[in-house]
């Protein structure tokens, strides 16, 4: 479980990398949102590694949404390759009035 | 319902969580890095033990999880380093191996340059933080 928790985890980096430069980090609360289902999903599974699996998977999900907001600074300070052209999210202006979070 | 899922997820989070900030914290004041290293990586590997000796199986998961983010940890610590190096986090100017870097690295700063909030262009990283 320790091993599987390590490549889901190490697969988080990649996640905020490219969707940040494809989505933006303005997508933070759908992508927390995806996490927290994958969580709830887990609870259905009756086999404990896979709902395991999904459970960490969700953790994933949701520690990379607090993350989003500092990957955007690293790309707009020239650190990533920024992309100027993102996928905007629905409820836009709305989510622009919204503090992302970042622990 | 199975919450097994669940405590792995909560384990999983918080133990990121206090891994990430425990890795800047711990190697912002230290002045030798193999010590952390070393003491989470021995964690780790004990924490890993006891997973593998544990029979009650939502004890297991959170002893696997938490081993094996603190072995992450333990290369965390050289990853910092580089990120002090490179100026991707800001370097100490009280810690002694900090002072060296900013010496011999002429991108090490003591400016903490992601401390800003994004503006949806690309910025010089030398305007200032808003």
């Amino acid at each position: 479980m320790g091993i599987a928790t390590v490549f889901i985890i190490g697969l988080g980096f990649p996640l905020v990398i490219h969707g940040e430069r494809i989505f933006g980090f303005l997508w933070w609360p759908y992508m927390m949102g995806a996490g927290i289902l994958l969580v709830v999903i887990s609870l259905w599974i009756r086999i404990d590694w896979l709902s395991v699996l999904v459970g960490v998977l969700g953790a994933t999900f949701v520690w990379g949404s607090t993350e989003l907001k500092e990957q955007a600074v690293r790309a707009e300070i020239g650190w990533y390759p920024f992309n100027g052209n993102k996928i905007k999210p629905p409820f836009e202006n709305i989510l622009k009035k919204w503090k992302a979070p970042h622990l | 319902m199975n919450f097994i899922g669940v405590v792995a997820a909560l384990t999983a989070f918080f133990s990121i969580w206090f891994g990430h900030v425990a890795v800047r914290k711990i190697e912002f004041t230290s002045p030798i890095i193999w010590l952390p290293t070393t003491t989470f990586a021995a964690l780790g590997l004990f924490v890993e033990f006891l997973s593998l000796s544990m029979v009650n199986r939502p004890m297991s998961v959170v002893f696997g999880i938490l081993g094996i983010t603190l072995l992450f940890d333990a290369l965390e610590f050289t990853r910092q380093q580089k990120r002090i190096i490179k100026g991707h986090a800001p370097a100490n100017p009280n810690n002694s191996l900090h002072i060296k870097i900013l010496a011999e690295h002429s991108s090490a700063t003591t400016l903490d340059l992601l401390k800003r909030d994004p503006v949806g262009h690309v910025v010089s990283i030398n305007k200032p933080i808003s």
